[in-house]
């Protein structure tokens, strides 16, 4: 390894009062790979928007060759020799490979202002050739496989941060082997070890730790936002990796477990080898009256398109959906509601909140069909409502008829909880029901689902963290690669600790 | 699907399932670019075999003169829609531009003599008019529907102004000239068409902001990250767009040798009809000038079928809706996380 | 707590009541006969087909969508009240409520089940409502026969100096007001046009939302053209020719966004009734009509300039 090539000192990121990224101290040698672990949600992401330009710190420092680094976009960041591979491809489809190499580049090649493509394509031949793929470049992107379009787009932000750093360059990948096969997979790390060996440092995030193990050099650990171990690779081995990534566990009483109910025997909803072909197969759970199920798993692994299943938002390729013994089929979250399933989305602001719309709408907006009288609908009833569940839910805000827009993160929340009660569902899920919540309104949020459960509700929760999904549930089950991959009994303070869990998501 | 490689695919992983659906997409995708291309043939292959002429240098040349208007327009349009956009100022931007050059040249009702700088002016309040919608449609994130459609109607109002209720006739000598001159039988004006729509074609190939605009269609947030400065893109294609309507409205009032607002009457449904035929899409990101130029052929031919079919020009419109919608539900991306509103 | 600044976006809510004030006073004081009982009484007269137009339109505003045909509709409308109102008399109008529910369905379902653009579809539609005014009509207007006259001149004549179109007209205008208000499907149209996605993760009828107020706006358009029929005493297939912009500039002048979301029935109302007061003022004192359309364009882009939301979060603008 030689001289340190980009450090960070106790950088952090806040979205309001929100800490996601706390401390982190990282230091990247010329020729090493770091490797990136820990949960959804840990801070791996962020810290990498925070290094590739995306987004700024919200304190600490940065230094690239020993000189204050100030990143104010993706392209500020390429110029200087950072450049980062994102998760989700960024390639312009439309455009041939050359010109997506080249894209926002094109001076270089232009003359007149007309590009000449010829030259284009020649050196962007010799870009391909640095990660050892054979391609025309003159070939549209749409029409190339996944595998090669994740190499090209390698070789896209090698050629940018080679042409202003070359040797000392620093190259993100983000999840890169995600649609890669075994093959592919050694390929790719033939081509770290190259970029390695030119004397870049490289940092590699992957969710399996067998590729972590095998490719990187050093590993940092990441949990809620801080940075938890840092070990040579040669030091590290699986479990340690495990037991840095959990941390310690929240104590019982902070999810209110005294509160948990025993669920019944009675099966509200049956899941029967439920396929969604591409994302996740034979997926068969129970789901009991007054029960929490925690689904576990990290992103991609299926556990959330489940439930985008489950409320209509997507079509099953195959399998069945049972609700009280009887198959249900819905082509849109209405149909769901009707048939009894209504959840809590994930994204609060664009997929919970009806922004413009006053609280006490976006209270009843799942139930107005209730909120008649005479055949009209009554403001009373509606305004009642929303003060019932202000009371209830401890909404902190001036009344009914504020806009939701205005209210913290915590309260917003609390309106949509207020929402999917009121709806009269019997199942409901809940998708990250407390991300970008304060301590304060999560435990009121843990306080509402208890009482969920006790009103005889059948709830699934897909939880902000593992500690949260354990805490809540009364049973869980684990996703990994689309598939189940365990299951455990929740029961109060029996609960499965976190390392065992880990192990079947990894 | 048959059932072997049903089979297949359920057994495999996820990750494997996923890579062989996107391939499956693509190859979909490749049928539908070639859609057009096959359509065209079959429509040329019918036509000669039941017009005995079809394929006659008369006929060719017809064809082309028929195209020229609608040709002229796609060029700026093309680009609209490349970007997932509308202009549905374009109409009203033709007729200004016809009812203003016949007005600044040798006409009937004023003793203006501006000969070629009319056709400049005319045309660069056509860019003008175009930047005035890119401006607040981008800066003003006003919706390019509505801001078109205001900005179209404002010029139609300000064509009729120019010449308050009767239509100028044109007198200029160099107007005729062009209007009757041909060469090896083709008229002047289809060769301006094509000239204008080469250049076009040129911009859309071989320059970055082409490329841009494509990118923007397929991907704005990507394009973005790449340093392209999408908002200045997004006026420029407007500017084009107003300055190509403004040509086809001066070569159209040429034509006619009239200048008055009905120019632009009508003449932007077709050229949307014949741009989505060519498989451009209208959620952006896909077409080009060789499928819009096939895009207008098919069209040209298609309106020439109906014509000896003896349909009237308002069941003709009827048609050209109902197309359009076909080809965009064929063509619309349902996975795509735009919103339709 | 923020403080509240008086700034562009709170001007827009005031807009349409400090417009409509402002025309009222200005073109009286430029000419008094503006407020007189005589042009007051036409320009009730005049305003009435378009509140209807306007405030069915304004549901599919609500929902973030566009008309671009409701103007041919009125036209193709027009003219089949006017050539029936012989055949079938009254009854015309509860038959063209049904005819518009049965035009703005097909608009709805093309936009909702082949999910295309509604300006798109729109655009194709409109084709089709000018080709059945014209097929019914191909040679320009058609009178009502002079012995059917006395059935239809009630509407245009007046109880208490107030013309009964216009009752009409503020009767239909409280239906959909309540149907704005207190109905699910009404709220479930602003909610759409605020954000479909939340919406319709919500469990709503996102779909029927959007019908309902392509529905409401076609039997709304629909019932346009039949007072138009009445009023003008004949079919006329160019009668919405022009329409269609007015409609869009009143709503947007009510202050109704047009991404969606925000607005009421009621601000179309007053937006119509200040843009036909400007059009029949400046009219009254001699400015060329051709400016007409000029006006109203640069109202509608003003307009919705003060609506939008230009600070607004990183939403693409299509």
């Amino acid at each position: 390894m030689g001289e340190v090539l980009f450090e960070t000192k106790g950088v952090g990121k806040t979205y309001g009062s929100n800490t996601v990224l706390h401390d982190i101290d990282m230091k990247i040698h010329s020729g090493e790979v770091i490797g990136l672990i820990g949960e959804n949600g840990a801070g791996k992401s962020t810290l990498m928007k925070l290094i590739s330009g995306v987004e700024t710190p919200s304190m600490g420092e940065m230094f690239y060759m020993g000189k204050p680094y100030v990143a104010t976009s993706i392209i500020n960041a390429n110029k200087q020799g950072i450049g980062m591979v994102f998760q989700e491809q960024s390639l312009v489809a439309n455009l041939t490979v050359a010109q997506n190499i080249y894209l926002g580049r094109e001076k270089k090649y232009s003359k007149a202002g007309l590009v000449n493509w010829a030259e284009m394509n020649k050196d962007a031949k010799k870009a391909l050739e640095r990660v050892d793929i054979k391609l025309e470049p003159g070939k549209k992107v749409r029409d190339i496989d996944m595998a090669t379009r994740e190499m090209v787009e390698i070789a896209k932000v090698l050629d940018v941060v080679t042409e202003a750093a070359e040797g000392h360059a620093i190259i993100l990948l983000d999840e890169p082997t995600t649609v890669l096969s075994d093959d592919e997979i050694q390929e790719m790390y033939v081509q770290i070890r190259k970029m390695k060996a030119a004397g870049n440092g490289i940092v590699f995030i992957s969710h399996h730790l067998d590729e972590i193990l095998a490719i990187t050099d050093t590993i940092y650990v990441f949990k809620d936002g801080e940075e938890t171990a840092v070990f040579p690779t040669a030091e590290a081995n699986i479990d340690v990796l495990y037991e840095k990534m959990v941390g310690r566990a929240t104590t019982g009483e902070f999810y209110v477990e005294a509160q948990q109910s025993v669920p019944s025997d009675k099966v509200v909803l049956e899941v029967d080898d439920l396929s969604l072909f591409g994302v996740f197969n034979h997926i068969s759970f129970k789901l009991h009256e007054g029960e929490v199920l925690g689904l576990a798993g990290l992103d991609g692994s299926g556990a959330e398109d489940v439930c985008n299943c489950l409320v209509g938002q997507v079509a099953p390729t195959e399998g069945r959906i049972l609700i009280e013994g009887k198959e249900v089929r819905f082509g849109n979250s209405y149909q769901a509601r009707k048939a009894g399933i209504l959840s809590v989305p994930k994204d609060r602001r664009d997929e919970g909140m009806v922004s413009i719309l006053s609280i006490e709408d976006n209270i009843t907006i799942s139930s107005w069909e209730h909120m008649k009288s005479k055949g009209l609908l009554s403001g009373k009833k509606i305004r009642q409502t929303a003060l019932k569940w202000i009371k209830e839910a401890g909404i902190k805000c001036t009344g009914p008829k504020e806009r939701i827009s205005q209210l913290s993160g915590g309260n917003a929340q609390k309106v949509i909880f207020a929402r999917v009660l009121e709806s009269g569902c019997k199942v409901l899920i809940l998708n990250h029901p407390t991300r970008g919540v304060d301590v304060g309104a999560k435990q009121e949020i843990y306080r509402l689902v208890r009482e969920m459960t006790a009103a005889g509700h059948a709830i699934i929760v897909i939880g902000d963290t593992l500690d949260e999904c354990l805490g809540l549930s009364s049973n869980v089950i684990v996703f990994r690669d689309g598939l189940i991959s365990g299951s455990f009994d929740c029961p109060v303070d029996f609960k499965p600790s976190q390392q065992e869990v880990v192990h079947f998501m990894m | 699907m048959n059932n072997k490689r049903r089979d297949l695919i359920k057994k495999m992983t996820v990750s494997q399932q996923f890579v062989t659906q996107a391939e499956d997409n693509a190859k979909m995708d490749k049928v539908r670019r070639y859609a057009p291309l096959i359509l065209l043939v079959i429509m040329t292959a019918i036509g000669g075999i039941s017009q005995k002429n079809f394929f006659s240098w008369a006929n060719i040349v017809n064809i082309m003169f028929q195209m020229s208007i609608p040709l002229v327009i796609s060029v700026g349009l093309s680009f609209v829609l490349l970007l997932g956009s509308i202009d549905l100022s374009i109409e009203g931007n033709m007729g200004f531009a016809g009812s203003l050059v016949a007005f600044l040249v040798v006409n009937n009702s004023n003793s203006n003599n501006f000969g070629i700088f009319g056709v400049l002016i005319a045309i660069l309040i056509g860019l003008a008019v175009g930047t005035v919608v890119g401006f607040l449609h981008t800066k003003g994130r006003i919706a390019s529907f509505i801001v078109s459609y205001a900005v179209g109607c404002i010029m139609t109002g300000a064509a009729v102004l120019i010449y308050r209720g009767t239509p100028i006739q044109v007198k200029d000598p160099m107007f005729i000239a062009i209007s009757q001159g041909r060469l090896f039988g083709i008229p002047y004006i289809t060769l301006i068409s094509f000239a204008v729509f080469i250049i076009g074609a040129i911009i859309m190939n071989y320059t970055a902001f082409g490329r841009a605009v494509f990118a923007i269609g397929d991907n704005e947030a990507a394009a973005a990250s790449t340093g392209i400065n999408i908002t200045r893109t997004k006026i420029k294609v407007y500017a084009l767009c107003g300055c190509t309507a403004a040509i086809a409205g001066v070569l159209q009032c040429m034509r006619l040798k009239l200048g008055q607002s009905n120019l632009g009457l009508n003449q932007m449904f077709p050229v949307v009809t014949a741009i989505v035929l060519g498989g451009g899409s209208v959620s952006g990101g896909k077409g080009g000038s060789l499928q819009t130029f096939v895009g207008v052929l098919i069209y040209t031919e298609l309106a020439n079928w109906l014509t000896l079919m003896g349909v009237d020009t308002n069941l003709k419109k009827v048609i050209q809706g109902i197309i359009i919608i076909i080809a965009v539900t064929l063509t619309v991306e349902h996975n795509r996380k735009t919103v339709v509103k | 707590m923020k403080q509240k600044k008086f700034s562009l976006s709170n001007l827009s809510q005031y807009m349409v009541v400090i417009s409509i004030v402002l025309v009222f006073l200005v073109f009286t004081i430029l000419n008094p006969t503006f407020i007189s009982a005589y042009s007051l009484q036409n320009l009730l007269v005049e305003v009435s087909p378009l509140i209807l137009l306007a405030g069915g339109l304004s549901f599919i505003i609500f929902t973030g969508g566009i008309d671009l045909g409701s103007g041919a509709m009125v036209s193709a409308t027009c003219v089949i009240s006017g050539l029936y109102v012989s055949r079938f008399g009254n009854w015309i109008i509860p038959i063209m409520v049904v005819i518009g529910v049965l035009l703005g369905m097909l608009n709805g379902v093309i936009v909702t089940k082949l999910k295309i653009p509604s300006f798109i579809v729109t655009l194709c539609t409109q084709n089709l409502w000018a080709f059945i005014a014209l097929y019914f009509c191909p040679n320009g207007s058609v009178a009502v026969g002079m012995e059917y006259r006395k059935e239809i001149t009630w509407m245009t004549s007046k109880i208490a100096g107030i013309p009964i179109i216009f009752l009409f007209a503020v009767v239909v205008v409280i239906l959909l007001y309540i149907f704005q208000q207190y109905t699910p499907s009404g709220r479930a149209i602003f909610a759409v046009g605020a954000n479909i996605r939340s919406t319709r993760l919500a469990g709503v009828d996102t779909d029927k939302a959007q019908i309902m107020a392509f529905v409401v706006s076609g039997a709304c358009s629909s019932l346009a053209g039949a007072l138009y029929a009445y009023k003008q005493k004949s079919a006329v297939p160019t009668i919405g020719d022009a329409l269609t912009l007015s409609a869009i500039a009143s709503i947007a002048l009510g202050g109704t966004s047009m991404a969606g979301g925000r607005g009421s029935v009621l601000r179309t109302t007053i937006g119509v009734i200040t843009i036909t007061a400007i059009t029949s003022g400046l009219n009254m004192m001699g400015v060329d009509p051709l400016w007409k359309d000029i006006i109203i364009g640069v109202i509608l882009i003003v307009a919705v300039y003060l609506n939008s939301d230009t600070k607004g979060r990183d939403i693409i603008v299509k």
